[in-house]
């Protein structure tokens, strides 16, 4: 990697310890093992399958959300504080600054899943928990590559994480409206119906069904197919190069 | 001279278009060979215990009934398949209903639910164990589910042709729901002369005019004219068929 890149990619890293990012992952992951625990005391039966169950469900949203937020203030303290126009002063090309803060969000966000799928360790079979936390971690690089470039796009926190929600709930949510688009119960012939159906499969050619990311049966259920999570890492990989090139051409065009 | 907020797309560099392009159609393609995804019916999960669902709803069991209905409702009804209700699990279709009656006893969703729409189903073994679900709830809460119960003595009279098990039901409406409408406590009067016992019927018939009970003069009216018409036809024959059975 540049030198220079790998120095910017120190740098967020260095500024999301220094923004008590860690303390705040530990809070979120003792909080929701807390919460858990109670899950286990009030279920009757399969005590410690409702308590994995709830552990993990939370702590992919609760994890999605945070490294989501990190990206997004980070960059828009970069905009405001006017930390940009002076690295954009430097010999420095536009490429390295977007692909030197990847680094170091992608850096985080490993940092992040291998954190909170540690407390797994004592419920989860070890190829599951590996598994689930490879998942986790190739989702939140998604989440982060997309929040990256929703924040250089948008100029602006609250438009760029407003995109950023609903992304992420539309992917998670894309198989099964494909699959209540293309069997309605009703109205399959209309104009409105096939207009729909044809949006619907388009949005599908560009996102991800994120829905078959990091879930919680392999945890409490069976281990996945290696060769399923291969696929979801490749997908994730080739997502987030996507997301970099748009966040790049972007960045490129804009006049500071 | 006014500055563009945005530079030509030549400002890119190549290498960044090129990038954008061939991840963008890497993604489009692998996302267009892959198998379109296909709909699987889930089978119908055991309900939590009451007790469960009570401590999880916050303090809003009646939102977390509400839900938990609208979930069983939809539940025939899963994302690109639907499932004919003839082949739920009616057990644990009654077990969800009971349950989402036992954490808002006040709703009538369920029991309309079970009287209306799965012991619609063309099986009569399902259609009648709705009703006995119906039955059950209705010991819990004779006044306020009266009409329910009402609805499966009609349904199993008249669809199974089963008139004992509706005196049955319209026997317990007449016992036990004192609030019932007139109607329903009087159904089982009827039944009993469909079912040929017309002293049982001309006594029950009597005894409902004399208790004061019905108090609309032309439902006294109606009541009186058909005790005669019962204690003419229980002199001049013996016990003869049901009305049912005429054409």
């Amino acid at each position: 990697m540049d030198s220079r890149i790998a120095t910017i990619a120190r740098y967020t890293l260095l500024e999301a310890l220094r923004t008590r990012l860690p303390v705040l992952v530990l809070a979120t992951l003792l909080a929701l093992l807390a919460a858990s625990f109670f899950v286990e005391t009030i279920a009757v039966t399969e005590g410690a399958r409702f308590q994995t169950s709830f552990y993990a469900a939370g702590v992919r949203v609760a994890a999605v959300f945070i490294a989501a937020m990190v990206v997004l203030v980070s960059v828009t303290r970069d905009f405001d504080d006017k930390g940009l126009d002076v690295v954009l002063a430097l010999d420095l090309p536009r490429s390295h600054y977007v692909l030197g803060k990847l680094a170091g969000f992608l850096g985080i966000a490993t940092l992040i899943a291998v954190a909170v799928a540690a407390p797994l360790a004592w419920s989860a079979t070890a190829p599951a928990l590996l598994q689930w936390t490879i998942s986790l971690a190739v989702e939140l690089a998604i989440v982060v590559a997309l929040a990256l470039f929703c924040v250089v796009t948008f100029n602006q926190l609250t438009p760029a994480a407003s995109f950023v929600l609903a992304f992420y709930l539309l992917a998670r949510s894309l198989t099964a409206i494909q699959l209540m688009s293309a069997q309605p119960l009703s109205g399959m012939d209309t104009l409105s119906h096939q207009v729909i159906r044809f949006v619907v499969d388009a949005l599908a050619l560009v996102m991800p069904a994120l829905d078959a990311w990091t879930q919680t049966a392999w945890l409490v259920n069976q281990q996945a197919a290696w060769s399923a999570v291969f696929q979801v890492a490749a997908l994730s990989a080739l997502y987030v190069a996507l997301l970099a090139a748009a966040t790049m051409f972007d960045f490129y065009r804009k006049n500071f | 001279m006014k500055i563009s907020l945005e530079r030509p797309v030549a400002a890119v560099p190549r290498w960044v278009l090129a990038l954008l392009a061939a991840a963008l159609s890497l993604q489009v393609t692998w996302q267009a060979l892959q198998p379109r995804p296909t709909a699987r019916a889930e089978a119908l999960g055991a309900p939590p215990e009451p007790a469960v669902l009570r401590t999880a709803a916050l303090g809003e069991p009646i939102g977390l009934a509400q839900l938990l209905t609208l979930y069983l409702q939809a539940f025939d009804n899963q994302p690109g398949i639907s499932i004919p209700f003839l082949e739920l699990d009616y057990p644990r279709v009654a077990a969800w209903l009971g349950t989402i009656l036992a954490i808002d006893p006040v709703g009538q969703y369920p029991l309309l639910m079970a009287s209306q729409i799965y012991a619609q189903v063309p099986d009569p073994a399902k259609q009648r164990e709705m009703c006995e679900f119906v039955r059950r709830e209705f010991e819990h809460e004779p006044d306020r589910r009266w009409r329910w119960l009402a609805h499966c003595a009609v349904m199993i009279k008249h669809r199974l042709g089963d008139t004992r098990v509706a005196l049955a039901y319209a026997d317990a409406i007449t016992e036990r729901a004192r609030n019932a409408s007139n109607w329903a406590r009087q159904m089982r009067i009827f039944m009993l002369e469909d079912l040929g016992e017309l002293e049982a019927a001309t006594v029950l018939l009597g005894g409902l005019l004399e208790s004061g009970e019905v108090t609309e003069p032309k439902e006294i009216y109606f009541l009186t004219e058909r005790l005669g018409q019962l204690k003419s036809a229980g002199k001049s024959s013996p016990a003869t068929g049901s009305r049912q059975a005429k054409p």
